[in-house]
């Protein structure tokens, strides 16, 4: 047995297929023993409720057909307005924190005890606030999410080339150009950063919120056919929720992060 | 509010020099320890005003009252107690068997997946998923699988659980060098000494990584479960007095809530963490990197 690169590649593609099989069909040998759709339904039924989803229910006449996309579309911008909002009102923390020793203990206690508080709290208190409504959704996201750009921006901006300031300073640079050419580009990454580790928690957060309080949205979609005790239903909007999570996750935000900072050194060493 | 005058930018004037007690004030102030209390006394001075803006946020004094109903039975204290610790009595016993559950199947499979690469290929993929999964549509599955019962809420910590632990020992068994263990073998350390001193000391620290995790996330998990389809617990609890639309008693079993988990991740998950990691080297702080954070890290 010769260990190759190319080989070994083969044998781990090999084992990821077998692995993903193996998980289907004891899924399918379970529905089949369990043999009812409203408990478990065999990944024909579901993969025919997702097309339902798409292209709408032929078997049922008021059904307008493709809600996918509405639904996910909403989902989406209010993740990325959510975002937003975090990076907004993170960022000017994260500097506070970064620059000056008060407010980074002033911040810590909030920031940490943010983190730990459950995802719950944020759904209801949203909807008790705002009601069913697009607001909640966003602001939900932006909170969980805030803590963890002020973190990473402070640990940014102490982290900034003391070196580089001094230079500049030096130079005869102002401090807006300090601003613009050194910190803001040293800090850039860390913001990425942050919107990456708390971007799994984020989406979450943000479906739980949606479960509550909104009329749209893939979160409500889940709770809608949670209410209708319609089995396949739900585990075809879990599914595509998590399909949507992980692609974002893997091939969207991981490759954006190492193109845009492909000039940091540390990216390519680590 | 007079707090914060007294801080950085105020310019420091002969009065606040020449009166020693008012100097070890402004010193305390400007403290570590003085920030945090300020961060305190702000953040309730700050509910105060809003509900004086909104009337219908309850006050600090409101949620007090309820709260203290809630836990002595009020003008009935001396006959019953409160509603309180039923309540968490039984959220905390589902809390403790999930737990249980979520934690030795992650072990076992953490384990497997750390120490077989055949065994990481096969299922590392299927534990990401459920790592993926939030913790609601176990609520939802558990229910539409076993209706209204203890078995629902149950097996939501179970369910939520589970992936954090696994994760996290596969971690851990991977981290362990294989310098040291050849080292090991080398020297004749094999059997239970090499297993206590070289296997456990190197997973503990990810294991109690993991259980802290997976307790953060499962506390949601069973609040979220008892607030669909219990009959009673702290989610059961609190969405009783959100659906009668009476906000002093729902806000203070939502603050009950929060402060139980973040004492005890505070308190003990934290401390725990920290202990069990002591025989790693400090981190050397020499350019700070985002992404320092293990990707378990992210829940």
């Amino acid at each position: 047995m010769r260990g190759t690169a190319a080989g070994l590649r083969r044998r781990r593609y090999l084992a990821l297929v077998v692995g993903w099989a193996g998980f289907v069909a004891i899924w399918w040998l379970l529905a089949l023993w369990i043999g009812s759709d409203a408990r478990l339904p065999s990944p024909v039924r579901v993969l025919r409720e997702v097309g339902y989803i798409f292209g709408g229910n032929p078997n049922i006449a008021t059904d307008e057909g493709g809600v996918f996309w509405p639904n996910f579309s909403s989902s989406v911008l209010r993740v990325i307005l959510g975002f937003a909002t975090g990076v907004l009102f993170g960022t000017p923390l994260g500097f506070l924190m970064g620059r000056r020793r008060y407010w980074r203990s002033f911040l810590r206690s909030p920031v940490l005890i943010a983190g730990s508080i459950p995802g719950l709290t944020y759904a209801v208190m949203v909807l008790v606030v705002f009601g069913i409504s697009n607001i909640g959704p966003i602001l939900a996201i932006g909170l969980i999410s805030m803590p963890y750009i002020a973190i990473n921006v402070a640990e940014g901006v102490m982290g900034v080339d003391k070196g580089l300031v001094d230079m500049s300073t030096a130079f005869g640079r102002s401090e807006n150009q300090i601003f613009r050419s050194v910190l803001v580009p040293s800090v850039l990454p860390f913001i990425f950063a942050g919107i990456r580790l708390s971007f799994s928690l984020a989406w979450k957060v943000g479906q739980l919120t949606e479960v509550f309080g909104s009329s749209r949205g893939i979160g409500f979609q889940i709770r809608r056919n949670f209410q209708l005790f319609n089995m396949p239903g739900v585990i075809a909007w879990v599914g595509l929720f998590i399909a949507f999570m992980l692609l974002l996750e893997r091939f969207v935000l991981v490759r954006l992060e190492r193109r845009l900072f492909r000039w940091r050194q540390w990216e390519r060493d680590s | 509010m007079g707090a914060r005058l007294v801080t950085a930018t105020t310019p420091k004037t002969d009065y606040v020099h020449r009166n020693p007690r008012w100097a070890r004030l402004r010193r305390f102030l400007r403290s570590d320890r003085g920030a945090t209390w300020s961060a305190a006394v702000l953040f309730i001075a700050a509910w105060q005003l809003l509900t004086l803006i909104a009337p219908r946020v309850p006050s600090p004094i409101d949620v007090i009252q309820i709260m203290f109903i809630e836990m002595t039975g009020g003008d009935y204290g001396s006959i019953r107690r409160g509603e309180f610790w039923g309540h968490y009595g039984a959220t905390l016993q589902r809390y403790g068997i999930g737990l249980a559950i979520g934690f030795v199947a992650g072990i076992l499979v953490g384990a497997l997946i750390g120490t077989s690469s055949l065994a990481r290929a096969l299922i590392n993929d299927t534990v990401l998923v459920l790592l993926a999964l939030p913790a609601f549509v176990w609520a939802f599955l558990t229910t539409m699988w076993f209706g209204i019962g203890w078995q629902a809420p149950v097996l939501t910590v179970a369910f939520a659980a589970f992936p954090f632990v696994a994760v996290n020992v596969a971690q851990g068994v991977r981290s362990i060098a294989p310098d040291l263990r050849h080292m090991s073998t080398a020297f004749g350390v094999t059997g239970w000494k090499r297993f206590r001193s070289l296997t456990l000391g190197g997973v503990m620290g990810y294991v109690f990584a993991g259980l802290r995790f997976a307790m953060i996330v499962s506390w949601n998990g069973v609040l979220l479960s008892e607030w669909f389809n219990g009959q009673n617990g702290v989610g059961f609890r609190t969405r009783f007095w959100f659906d009668a639309n009476r906000y002093p008693g729902f806000l203070g079993w939502v603050i009950s809530f929060i402060v139980f988990i973040v004492a005890l991740d505070r308190l003990v998950l934290t401390r725990l963490q920290d202990r069990a990691f002591r025989w790693r080297a400090p981190v050397v702080e020499t350019q700070r990197t985002p992404s320092q954070r293990t990707p378990s890290e992210t829940r």
